[in-house]
């Protein structure tokens, strides 16, 4: 890529102390990816996917390299209010209305209350969950609670998201409707924010993302990156195309060459 | 995106009230059955007044001065109440100090366990030496001291009980310390001090009673009951032990409405 990436993986490894002797997480992994880029993070359990995300967004610090998020440090990023993260719980606050819920990082970062409600409540409405804004989270399914989460995620307009397998806990038809809904979302937002989506289902992988980036098994090193070169935008059609087929099977050969 | 969503509005509740009637008659029926049970027995087996007096007579007993035995019953209230605002509050107060320097807490914390467990009504009678036998004092200090441990036990659980994943959605939007603590750790520890409360309220009300056991005013419960069942006017007895139970629910159940009023979110759990 010809772009300047947002973000930057330059050596990067990740090691963390244990009862048996150190484990090795992530070894020396470079990358970049661009601004606007929906990228898709795959690998078998333990192979430090979600350790790469958590490296983006400052949840973890890496034991050697460096990150560079927006030319900045994670760090420095987390603080300029860069990331939305939409983690495998909605992880949502019991004791806020959705609609609070929502609004909880506008009021964070010191917005008016008018702004924030109005805000939150087209973000709501984005996510269908418009005539649920003063339900409590309890009161509504998974997926419902999941959407509420993305809505918060997005309220405030983070220039990258960071979703940690956000529909592993979610029924397949519930699962592939959230995953249309994503993509739209996506779309229209202005400015597309980055995208690193964690997971570890195959066709979702595929379905959603510009590039596949596959992990190997411990420790974790970028086996492959794979363009998806499906057109956008994409539609429930999508998963019949022949070219949706055909990356499947290149992205699950590429998991089970590594099995070997 | 148009997400068509068919599951019922969540906050339609009819025939509420039918619930609430449906949750407590067996209850209500126990204790109807119960107090006919008690006047029965007493009745059949024409137990002597001074060994158990039947329901209907304590009644009557109380009937016969209730504004009296209130007015005994709002002084040891009284000291209940405040006790258990002294202890409630101190306990609070050391449940977020420990939060905020945990080395306190791994120090603290594992005593007041341990503390919650020792009955520490047997403090009374050192209390009554200390502080002065009549004075309210030392019976406020036996609330106190019996409310404190497991308020600071169950507020401190509250306030650590946010999970990684919660906190780190914080600590995402660079949430200062301060925020963290007045959205996500008080909300979350409201639960569990509104439980303590509630066995705080029982327990102040019974340290409040004991503690006269063992010295205070004429004009108390726990004197009046100790003095009337020592010369066998159990129905005296019986009629400030029954003032005892109204207080004691009365605080209960105030407890529980501010609860209700507090935390909305909770009341279809």
């Amino acid at each position: 890529m010809s772009i300047v990436p947002i973000i930057e993986f330059d050596r990067v490894s990740k090691i963390y102390p244990s009862g048996s002797g150190p484990i090795t997480a992530l070894h020396e992994v470079s990358l970049g990816i661009a601004a606007g880029e929906f990228i898709a993070l795959i690998g078998p359990s333990g192979c430090g996917k979600t350790t790469l995300m958590r490296l983006i967004g400052d949840l973890e610090q890496p034991s050697a390299g460096t990150v560079r998020v927006k030319a900045k440090s994670p760090d420095q990023a987390r603080r300029d209010r860069d990331y939305g993260i939409v983690f495998q719980s909605p992880v949502l606050y019991a004791w806020r209305t959705i609609c609070k819920n929502v609004e909880l990082p506008l009021e964070l970062m010191g917005y008016p209350r008018q702004q924030r409600h109005e805000r939150a409540m087209s973000l709501l409405r984005l996510v269908g969950l418009g005539d649920f804004s003063q339900a409590y989270p309890h009161q509504l399914s998974g997926g419902m609670q999941q959407r509420a989460a993305i809505a918060r995620a997005l309220s405030f307009a983070p220039s990258i998201l960071l979703m940690d397998e956000p529909f592993g806990a979610l029924d397949e038809i519930t699962r592939e409707r959230l995953q249309l809904e994503l993509l739209s979302i996506w779309a229209e937002s202005d400015p597309r924010p980055t995208v690193i989506f964690v997971t570890h289902s195959i066709p979702e992988a595929v379905f959603l993302a510009d590039r596949v980036i596959v992990l190997s098994p411990r420790p974790g090193r970028v086996q492959r990156i794979i363009e998806v070169n499906v057109p956008r935008p994409r539609a429930f059609e999508t998963r019949e195309d022949p070219r949706f087929f055909t990356l499947l099977t290149e992205v699950r050969e590429c998991l089970r060459a590594m099995e070997g | 995106m148009k997400a068509v969503m068919t599951i019922p509005q969540p906050f339609d509740q009819p025939g509420q009230r039918a619930d609430w009637w449906r949750a407590i008659w067996p209850a209500v029926l126990t204790f109807v059955l119960g107090i006919g049970l008690w006047e029965g027995v007493v009745g059949f087996f024409a137990l002597p007044l001074y060994l158990l007096p039947a329901p209907s007579q304590i009644l009557l007993t109380f009937l016969a001065q209730p504004g009296y035995l209130l007015s005994i019953g709002a002084v040891t209230f009284g000291n209940a109440f405040a006790g258990c605002v002294f202890g409630c509050g101190l306990g609070v107060l050391t449940a977020i100090i420990c939060v905020r320097w945990p080395l306190i807490a791994e120090g603290l914390v594992p005593l007041a366990v341990a503390a919650s467990a020792v009955p520490i009504i047997a403090l009374s009678p050192l209390m009554s030496l200390w502080l002065g036998s009549i004075s309210p004092a030392s019976k406020i200090a036996v609330v106190a001291v019996m409310t404190f441990f497991p308020t600071l036990v169950s507020v401190y659980k509250g306030l650590i009980s946010p999970r990684a994943d919660a906190l780190q959605l914080m600590h995402s939007y660079a949430a200062a310390q301060r925020a963290i603590f007045l959205k996500l750790r008080v909300p979350a520890a409201l639960p569990f001090f509104f439980n303590a409360l509630r066995v705080c309220t029982t327990l102040s009300m019974i340290g409040a009673v004991v503690a006269e056991f063992f010295g205070g005013p004429q004009n108390a419960l726990g004197v009046y009951i100790k003095t009337q069942a020592g010369v066998l006017r159990t129905r005296e007895a019986w009629s400030a032990i029954l003032v005892a139970c109204l207080y004691g629910l009365a605080f209960y159940v105030v407890v529980v409405l501010i609860e209700r009023a507090v935390m909305p979110w909770n009341k279809h759990r």
